[in-house]
């Protein structure tokens, strides 16, 4: 199992950053590279690419605010 | 150049995107092979654009190519309309719809009639991309689709992609088109966490480039009952009503026009003919709309009476209100769509 995790250093730490959307469901195939999810921070979207290929588990709901380094699902 | 629209093709793990990444990927793969593709707008430089629709194309091709402009869209469509005369191929954006009217000369008496003035000699290839639509409380100069406003004026083709998939091929054929094409893009489809996203717009996107063509109408789900058109937002509505309907016994056959410029009257009919219903359901206003352009042509193509009169649904005649429980009060919905389908198929249940 892999973790996804938020990206680091892409902003500024004062800036909220909400996990936008889940461009794959739960149990859906992913591979390695692809964009999953999608990170807002004040009308820019930030990339979350798929860590491994495989099933992917979602931890973290769309509108969540979410902060660098934070696990937001997996790929088994 | 023909290639094919690859939409039958599924690769073995899908590769979605978001229509805001699939329109700047087009532009971006057209750019890379084209040097006289150039974009311009506000905000689409550095920020990507307001809408995604430029993402990571000011670090690739730099700011002579990608060119943020002042609030000026009587400049720098204007400027467009002179640069597709001679021989760029300009992308541009009116970020809002809305804002046509400042810059209305140079679209429909420049842009549009370049060709038709100068007997062919000089052409427009050039790309107006515009967002669309309300829903997310922006009142009535940020909400607005004016779908036949520009549907109505000749010289234009005007295209909208209800998904990711049809975004990119759309685009590519408009940037190739020789004349100018008006690239509508709904908000409530586009990929942006601010205003939400309908999952089903979010579709397998192939990497490599393809064409959908303009002027092609889609049929999305098959059915025998009724014919549902949509475009935009109001497809995956229609949709999403159809799989209830299923359920209550009625199958609806869902077209997505993709192109408002040429209407595919052809599609249309065909599947009016095989359903003998048909109700229309876009988000602009309701009156002189595509609804009434749609039931007209059937009304004129087809032989027989249908099984029940053709039906409308749309944004009634005022302007969108701010408010959101009279907005969504007003616009149409898949619960909407269900009811009228439901109604109108009355004698049939």
């Amino acid at each position: 199992m892999t973790d996804i995790l938020v990206p680091q250093g892409q902003w500024e730490p004062d800036q909220e950053a909400a996990l936008a959307t889940w461009l794959y469901g739960e149990g859906e195939a992913v591979q390695k590279g692809v964009t999953v999810a999608e990170i807002m921070v004040e009308k820019t979207s930030f990339e979350i690419p798929a860590p491994a290929s495989g099933a992917l588990s979602i931890s973290v709901r769309e509108d969540e605010i979410v902060l660098p380094g934070q696990v937001v699902g997996s790929v088994e | 150049m023909s290639l094919h629209d690859v939409a039958v093709e599924k690769p073995n793990v899908e590769r979605r995107l978001t229509i805001a990444k699939a329109m700047s990927e087009a532009i971006g793969q057209e750019m890379e092979q084209d040097p006289s593709v150039l974009v311009m707008g506000e905000d689409i430089g550095k920020m990507g654009g307001v809408f995604g629709t430029t993402t990571g194309l000011f670090e690739t091709f730099g700011g002579d190519r990608v060119r943020d402009t002042p609030i000026s869209e009587t400049a720098f469509i204007g400027a467009a309309v002179g640069m597709a005369a001679s021989g760029m191929r300009p992308v541009v954006e009116l970020m809002f719809v809305d804002f046509f009217g400042v810059c209305m000369d140079a679209i429909y008496n420049l842009a549009a009639k370049q060709s038709y003035f100068s007997g062919g000699k000089v052409s427009c290839p050039m790309v107006l991309m515009t967002s669309v639509g309300g829903g997310y409380g922006d009142a009535g100069q940020h909400s607005q689709c004016l779908y036949a406003t520009f549907g109505h004026l000749p010289g234009m083709k005007v295209v909208i992609p209800s998904n990711a998939h049809d975004a990119k091929g759309l685009m590519l054929s408009a940037i190739r088109d020789e004349n100018p094409v008006i690239f509508m893009f709904h908000k409530a489809l586009q990929g942006m966490g601010w205003l939400g996203t309908v999952a089903g717009s979010i579709n397998d996107t192939p990497e490599s480039e393809y064409l959908v063509p303009i002027g092609k109408a889609s049929i999305v789900r098959e059915g025998g009952d009724i014919t549902l058109v949509g475009l935009g937002a109001t497809v995956h509505q229609a949709l999403a009503a159809a799989s209830n309907l299923h359920d209550a016994g009625i199958d609806a056959e869902v077209i997505d026009l993709r192109t408002i410029s040429p209407l595919d009257r052809e599609t249309i009919c065909a599947s009016v003919s095989k359903t003998g219903r048909l109700l229309v359901v876009d988000d602009d206003y309701l009156s002189f709309g595509i609804g009434a352009e749609i039931i007209a042509t059937v009304s004129e193509a087809l032989p027989g009476p249908l099984k029940c009169p053709p039906q409308r649904m749309a944004h009634p005649d005022i302007p969108i209100p701010f408010t959101p429980v009279m907005e969504h009060f007003l616009l149409p919905d898949a619960g909407k769509i269900e009811s009228r389908v439901i109604a109108m198929l009355g004698e049939k249940k």
